[in-house]
């Protein structure tokens, strides 16, 4: 810790280790639930909160270089997650086929079919949600924002897609990607060619990279949405 | 004592300043990446082989067959699995490394992820469990490096003699590099991941994780050393 002492706030240095202790508590928790529980969709439930220890235990370091792992980190339980939970769909959908007679509940704990569920709170509050995501995402700009931001694109278009609404934006999505790449472009140049702009040419390639990857994520997921429909 | 690049690698040839990122060529690493690329190149080249398998409580074959389309997402995937590889092989910064070990055990999973057998999809389902919780001691072990000595270079690495913190941190990514790979403690799953038609591209998953416990062991000498 010596090192990052002329960099890291005390504070933060204080927090440290017992950031790192309860990053590893909640792992060895989390895993030990794992090993107790015997269906399959609570242990990949579960395998995320693990995933989630890993962000407290690098995210405890505090510097640049530790938010440069974090977001990684981040989209790899994410791709994972995602990887993950369509292979059990996929799964539970060839032993269905193979058998179609078979009772499922007591093989399995996934039920790969549509809910008829008619809930005001399930029509109100993805959208909200989303919107929530998106709004915080535009504020904080960047990398960052963008991620928040495309979380919010990707579970407005999943909760659609749940209740079985067609969802029509992947054009749209497509164009906004290419205008931020413009953005970023040209916010990168004017910051060589014309250095006193530079609060502008910051804003441009912000506001650029937040669309950017606000448009990969959202296309990412929609994407994938399409690919299970085809089956 | 210091284990330094000339006792691991051969001479250092050169290296490579990429701003904060220093990647260093030594014979070693050069070998590891070109047999990768090279590697890669004859699975995008070759034709995938089919696979016959013997019919239960008879004396016929069946012929395990795969959809065209499929077989090319499983191209695809396999070819950036072993550029990933490939880039785990040259890096010389922890940080890329855990990257590239983390793509690649997506990359795994998504070669096999569109198979008919329910037994590769089970097996698939089980490596991606233990691959996401083995990215904890992943990325925390390089964040504790990171802590502990400032840096995640490996040139500055093998210049700092270890304190216990980066020992630990050590043992916590070797855990989770041996995981996200699937080898030792951790390879019954992936043993049936392997047992599908399409060869040439399933082999990678193999040959993947062979080549980055290779380049592991150098990187845990460099950093304890």
């Amino acid at each position: 810790m010596s090192v990052l002492a002329q960099y890291v706030p005390q504070a933060f240095i204080n927090m440290y280790l017992p950031a790192i202790y309860a990053g590893l508590i909640v792992g060895f928790i989390a895993t030990m639930a794992i090993a107790m529980k015997r269906e399959e969709i609570h242990i990949l439930i579960l395998t995320d909160l693990v995933g989630l220890a890993m962000i407290f235990v690098v995210s405890a370091v505090g510097t640049d270089l530790a938010e440069a792992l974090i977001l990684p980190g981040l989209v790899v339980e994410l791709a994972e997650t995602l990887a993950i939970s369509e292979i059990l769909i996929t799964r539970e959908m060839r032993i269905i086929e193979q058998n179609p007679r078979r009772n499922l509940s007591k093989s399995s704990s996934l039920f790969p079919q549509p809910f008829a569920l008619n809930m005001e709170i399930l029509n109100t509050a993805p959208n909200f949600i989303a919107l929530l995501l998106i709004g915080y995402g535009i504020f904080l700009t960047g990398f960052t924002g963008g991620a928040v931001a495309g979380g919010g694109i990707v579970l407005y278009a999943l909760s659609k897609k749940a209740r079985g609404l067609p969802v029509l934006m992947l054009d749209g999505i497509a164009g906004v990607s290419g205008i931020s790449w413009c953005l970023w472009i040209i916010g990168f140049l004017l910051f060589f060619v014309a250095p006193q702009y530079w609060l502008l040419s910051l804003f441009l390639a912000a506001c650029g990279l937040l669309l950017k990857v606000a448009s990969k994520v959202g296309l990412i997921g929609l994407l994938m949405r399409e690919d299970i429909d085809k089956e | 004592m210091s284990m330094d690049f000339v006792t691991l690698g051969g001479n250092v040839l050169g290296t490579i300043p990429l701003g904060d990122i220093v990647l260093y060529v030594s014979p070693f690493n050069l070998f590891l990446f070109a047999v990768l690329l090279g590697f890669t190149l004859l699975i995008a080249l070759s034709k995938p082989e089919t696979q016959i398998e013997a019919t239960m409580h008879k004396l016929g074959n069946t012929e395990v067959t795969v959809g065209p389309k499929e077989l090319k997402q499983r191209r695809f995937l396999s070819i950036i699995c072993g550029i990933a590889s490939a880039g785990a092989m040259i890096t010389g910064d922890l940080f890329n490394f855990t990257l590239f070990m983390a793509l690649v055990g997506i990359l795994n999973i998504g070669i096999v992820s569109a198979v008919k057998q329910t037994t590769v999809l089970n097996s698939a389902f089980n490596y991606g469990l233990i691959a996401m919780m083995c990215s904890l001691p992943l990325f925390g072990g390089a964040a504790i490096i990171l802590a502990s000595t400032g840096t995640l270079s490996l040139m500055v690495l093998s210049q700092m003699p270890a304190n216990p913190m980066v020992v630990f941190g050590a043992v916590l990514m070797l855990i989770g590099i041996l995981g996200e790979s699937g080898v030792a403690p951790f390879f019954a799953s992936k043993a049936e991941m392997f047992r599908t038609a399409g060869s040439p591209y399933i082999v990678i998953i193999h040959l993947s994780s062979l080549f980055i416990i290779v380049r592991a062991v150098e990187i845990m000498l460099l950093v304890l050393w």
